[in-house]
């Protein structure tokens, strides 16, 4: 494989469901971030051979956000742009193919990141109103039809939640906290445990944010409905969370018995994410100055009611793949998508017994705390399932280059029982 | 038969006319050569057409995008007197009818612009068939040149859409687009442009769709007397609401329309021919038929397609003007960057574009889609690291000579070497700012006038160093945002503001003397003027009028003396609408509610009673004196360009031709003569008639001989 260059990537502010950002469809929490990019590093607009966009909702006007973005970014229209879907994991997708074409050869400069709009994902229809439209629609008299009017009973206007079915796993039928449930069960992780780990993630977040470390990997958008406001923070981390108030949230998902709250899960947020690569023929050409390399990346499979270890098998598989032990790297961002499997994540790799289950021969080690999601992470920042993939390695990207480290490691846990990971080097040292 | 300019052709037993045969100009239009044709041919199918030699007739346009854009203009212009107009529409008439008298089913194939004569001759046949081009649009625009349309088109356009609908159409002049013209039925078929003369012959026969119920009711409706009447009354007060009387064309439009309602073809006619011929020839009509030209004129660029585009635009400063320029290159399509220093000031740059975006969504001009893709077509920003992207950068920060030299030189060393850099300064040097920068060549003055999205005028600046390719390419683009430039040199206040300045100080020294506000803004709307000067001072902010005041008094000299008026209203903080109060008062939207009794505190001096015509004449002579300085100290080239500033800039009446027209018609005899009694009586300094004037007099020569 050739060099594969992280030129650059910024991302939108993290704004909680229903909050400033609801208005603003997929497309346009990605396209002012290609354009920026563009304009940024002055590159011609018909050079560009590939836009590339994760995003889990598509929104019925826009089943292609990717080219829609190409399109809206003033990209040429000859660009072509695509959208792929790896569940949680859709942002880092986009860039493991921007990796494949670029490190190939067959593209040299590349637009990958990721967007979604979770607020605007829809309510439907459910099976027997949806029916009965279509009896209404084929009946021709008039004795037809009212026979049909009388069937109608009030359920049929419960609406079907298109985000609610979307968290649920459709194999083993266990929502996303259900399985965050189990870790914490089987892997004997306390509420206390879990509620620590979900207040350190806001305090950091929230220190991150007033020491203005995030104002450079955020790109003010465009929003309100006049579009005449501009959002340049994130919004959705409590600055003033304890431990304590966290402890007084009910369990969501097993009511009386369970330790996964609303508190020390991840919440449904608004966001997007871009990165602009380049092959290094590009980097020449255009005189580029990129802030790093992706070195690689690896996505495994594993069962669908423990998806949140995903990460172990990721990180495991892109180690073997690179070489290189957990030790060597400097930095790691790994999804918050609960409290309960990030930790369950660290138990495992430092445990050879736990290990071997997942066909792990080995420790992998231990990844301290002071080098993880050391600005918050998920619990604080918000998880727009489509874009935290690209968005985990922008925040990785400018952390490294502010702390002058070689080696970071974003991974993430993914619905349906897998986990992603991808390695990169700073090249600002 | 060959023609050189309209096709004729007998083909499949259907004829073909096509006009714009071999035409070379931009658009179509009817001219004497033409019309001669078309009766020749005329002739031809009214014998096929004796013979049953024929199953139909179709007029089509060789020429893309354009049908037909009416008569060419400078026949009207060129009508000596009524007896000459009346003899030209009778041989006009004889045609247009015998289009209309044929017994073969015949249609108007209409695919692009279809403009006053091309719309009248369209009326003539049995049925009109639109495309579905988005350039297809059908108006009747003579109303804007204040005459009317003379070839039946005020006798036959209601027939078919009925009377409201044709009103609407001959007193405004507004274009209807195709499909809104199948709509209200002027157009009886729309057809996809490619296939249109193919698919023709089908729709020939087809019968009319039927009216609806509504429909009929409404026909019935329009027909009787007293409905008639209450129309025209309405149409009457709508008339002279819009155009306070000042204009004749509309009201004999209704007057026509109304006598004609029980009239035969050819007395109709007759009527029309009489009202056009005396249309034709007042002062009012001759005034807009020079405006037409001095339009026309400067939307004239020589090679125009060999001058680079425009595709992307930058705005530095994104306060009101900031915000609306980023608006004008949003709303064509040339995705601005914004930039400006805190995301507070960039807020309000949106707030500004959104604004002037609000009305069009509003009117449903603009769909919620393309308002959010225009809108987010603006890049806010806070650094000029994207500024690389952008052809034509525009600076609007505030107006501080230090302050914008430091801006340009910083911007030369992000954007790339062929990018155009230009200053919206309404009253700074423009030759000093060029100083800023290495390359001086690239760079210019692009005044634009407040607000942004209402005002057609922009002034383009040039300085000594200014490359002349620059220049050009900064007309091309102002057109293509459709907007009119002029180019002037630089000096004081450029050529607006300096004109306009000797006008509100002026009012400002009239009122010290004593005469009343509203005596003041009334002379002035008795002129024609869209708004008073005190109305006038209150939107441009008493604040900005001192600061130009000083301006022009350092350039000019005693002449621009200014009263001492809007220092004590700027000292009491009577700033105009931007803080509610100044010769009026405003609401939070910016509505005028009344007077403001605070100046009669501070203007102490007696009631005067001065009569209209003095007062006009102190407000608009120190104008045409200015003028006169502006055109010896070669600030623009000619007497044309001074009007089309003052029209498109202040909204000089339009009906008087511009300012230096209208001089010309009062005679600078006359002028200077009054100019040295004010001199006299008044001052000597303001009234100083300017040695440029004073020479042309003696030369006897007028401002449009030069």
């Amino acid at each position: 494989m050739k060099p594969v260059y992280l030129v650059d990537g910024k991302r939108t502010p993290s704004v909680k469901a229903g909050a400033d950002l609801k208005e603003i469809a997929a497309p346009y929490l990605g396209h002012y971030l290609v354009r920026h990019l563009l304009d940024k590093h002055g590159l011609p607009s018909d050079q560009i051979d590939e836009v590339i966009v994760g995003n889990t909702g598509t929104p019925a006007k826009y089943p292609n956000v990717g080219r829609v973005i190409a399109l809206e970014a003033g990209l040429d229209k000859k660009t072509s742009g695509y959208s792929v879907h790896r569940n949680c994991a859709s942002g880092m997708e986009a860039l493991s193919q921007a990796y494949d074409k670029i490190g190939s050869g067959r593209a040299h400069l590349v637009f990958a990141g990721g967007v979604e709009n979770m607020t605007q994902m829809p309510l439907m229809f459910n099976k027997q109103m949806t029916e009965f439209f279509m009896e209404m629609m084929k009946a021709k008299t008039t004795a037809q039809k009212l026979k049909i009017v009388s069937s109608f009973r009030p359920n049929f206007l419960a609406p079907v939640i298109a985000i609610e079915q979307g968290l649920t796993d459709p194999f083993c039928g266990r929502n996303m906290g259900q399985t965050a449930e189990t870790l914490a069960r089987e892997l004997n992780i306390s509420r206390r445990e879990q509620d620590e780990f979900a207040n350190r993630s806001h305090h950091l977040a929230a220190a991150a944010t007033k020491e203005g470390k995030f104002r450079e990997e955020i790109l003010p958008i465009t929003a309100g409905h006049k579009l005449d406001k501009m959002i340049a923070d994130d919004i959705g981390f409590r600055d003033n969370s304890t431990v304590e108030g966290l402890g007084k949230l009910k369990p969501y998902f097993e009511k009386e018995t369970g330790t996964v709250t609303v508190g020390n899960a991840c919440p449904i947020t608004d966001g997007g994410s871009m990165w602009l690569l380049a092959s290094e023929e590009a980097v020449k050409k255009y005189n580029l100055d990129p802030v790093a390399k992706l070195v690689d990346y690896h996505f495994h499979g594993l069962e669908p009611e423990r998806m949140g270890l995903g990460p172990v098998l990721a990180i495991q598989g892109l180690l073997q793949r690179t070489g290189m032990t957990l030790d060597q790297i400097d930095l790691f961002e790994i999804n918050e998508a609960f409290a309960a499997q990030v930790l369950g994540c660290l138990k495992v790799m430092k445990d050879k017994n736990l290990s071997s289950k997942w066909g792990i021969n080995e420790t992998m080690g231990d990844i301290p705390l002071e080098k993880l999601n050391v600005n918050g992470g998920g619990i604080a920042l918000g998880h727009p399932v489509g874009s935290t993939g690209s968005r985990l390695v922008v925040t990785l990207a400018h952390e490294l280059k502010r702390r002058k480290k070689k080696y970071g490691l974003a991974s993430l846990c993914i619905g349906g029982g897998q986990g992603g990971a991808v390695l990169i080097e700073n090249l600002k040292l | 038969m060959t023609y050189q300019h309209i096709s004729f052709e007998l083909k499949n037993d259907y004829i073909w006319i096509g006009l714009g045969l071999n035409e070379k100009k931009s658009m179509t239009t009817l001219t004497r050569e033409s019309l001669d044709e078309l009766s020749k041919i005329m002739a031809e199918v009214t014998e096929i057409d004796k013979k049953k030699g024929a199953k139909g007739l179709f007029f089509f346009s060789h020429k893309p995008g354009v049908f037909l854009a009416g008569m060419d203009i400078s026949v009207i212009n060129d009508l000596k007197n009524e007896a000459d107009a009346l003899r030209n529409l009778e041989v006009a008439h004889k045609l247009f009818n015998s289009v209309e008298d044929l017994k073969m089913p015949t249609a108007s194939l209409v695919n692009g612009i279809c403009l006053g004569g091309g719309l009248e001759l369209s009326l003539c046949c049995k049925k009109i068939f639109v495309s579905d081009n988005p350039k297809t649009a059908l108006a009747l625009p003579e109303v804007m040149l204040g005459v009317l349309p003379g070839f039946g088109g005020t006798y036959r356009l209601p027939k078919k859409v009925g009377l409201p609908p044709a009103l609407d159409m001959i007193l405004t002049g507004k274009q209807i687009k195709g499909k809104n013209a199948f709509k209200m039925n002027l157009a009886d078929a729309i057809l996809p442009a490619e296939r249109m003369l193919e698919l023709a012959p089908q729709y020939l026969n087809k019968a009319k769709k039927k009216k609806s119920l509504k429909e009929e009711l409404e026909k019935a409706a329009m027909e009787n007397f007293l409905t008639r009447k209450i129309i025209f009354q309405k149409a009457r007060e709508q008339v002279m609401k819009n155009t306070k009387g000042f204009y004749p064309a509309p009201l004999k439009i209704l007057e026509v329309l109304e006598k004609g309602a029980n009239k035969n073809r050819s007395d109709y006619l007759a009527m029309e021919a009489q009202a056009f011929a005396e249309l034709s020839q007042s002062i009012q009509s001759k005034n807009l038929q020079h405006i037409f030209f001095l339009t026309d004129n400067s939307k004239k660029l020589e090679n125009k397609d060999q001058l680079p585009s425009i595709h992307r635009g930058a705005v530095i400063g994104a306060g009101v003007m900031g915000g609306g320029i980023a608006w004008l290159f949003a709303q064509n399509n040339q995705a601005p960057l914004m930039k400006d220093i805190t995301p507070a000031a960039l807020e309000l740059g949106l707030k500004q574009a959104s604004a002037n975006f609000a009305g069009a969504l509003k009117k449903r001009k603009m769909t919620e889609d393309e308002f959010n893709r225009k809108m987010r077509s603006i890049e806010p920003t806070l650094t000029l690291e994207g500024m690389k992207s952008a052809d034509l950068v525009i600076e609007a920060v505030v107006e501080n000579m230090e302050l914008k030299k430091k801006v340009f030189a910083e911007l030369e060393q992000y954007v790339k070497p062929d990018c155009l850099l230009t200053s919206n300064t309404s009253s700074l040097s423009v030759e000093e700012m060029s100083k800023a920068l290495k390359n001086p060549g690239r760079f210019a003055g692009l005044h634009f006038f407040n607000p942004v999205n209402k005002m057609p005028l922009v002034e383009i600046i040039t300085h000594e160093k200014a490359d002349p390719k620059t220049i050009q390419t900064l007309v091309k683009w102002v057109l293509d945002v459709k907007k009119t430039p002029i180019i002037v040199k630089d000096g004081p206040g450029f050529l607006v503001n300096r004109i306009l300045a000797p006008y509100l100080n002026e009012a400002a020294f009239l009122l010290e003397e004593g005469v009343s506000v509203e005596a003041l803004d009334e002379a002035a709307l008795n002129f024609g003027m869209p708004m008073g000067p005190c109305r006038l001072m209150d939107e441009i902010g008493l604040d900005v009028c001192v600061k130009v005041g000083k301006i022009m008094q350092e350039g000019l000299g005693q002449r621009a003396i200014p009263s001492s008026l809007s220092t004590k209203l700027y000292d009491a903080k009577l700033l105009g609408k931007k803080n509610s109060k100044g010769f009026y008062l405003y609401d939070e939207k910016g509505k005028s509610t009344g007077k403001n009794p605070e100046i009669s505190k501070i203007i102490t001096s007696k009631r005067k009673h001065m009569d209209e015509m003095t007062i006009q004449m102190r407000l608009f002579l120190p104008m045409v004196n200015e003028a006169a300085y502006i055109l010896s100290d070669k600030i623009c080239d000619k007497a044309a360009t001074v009007d089309v500033g003052m029209i498109y800039g202040t909204g000089f009446p339009p009906f008087k031709g511009g300012l230096l027209k209208w001089a010309d018609q009062e005679g600078l005899e006359s002028i200077v003569e009054r100019l040295n009694n004010f001199a006299k009586e008044i001052n000597q300094d303001r009234y100083q008639v300017s040695p440029f004037l004073s020479l042309m007099v003696s030369d006897k020569r007028k401002f449009y001989d030069l």
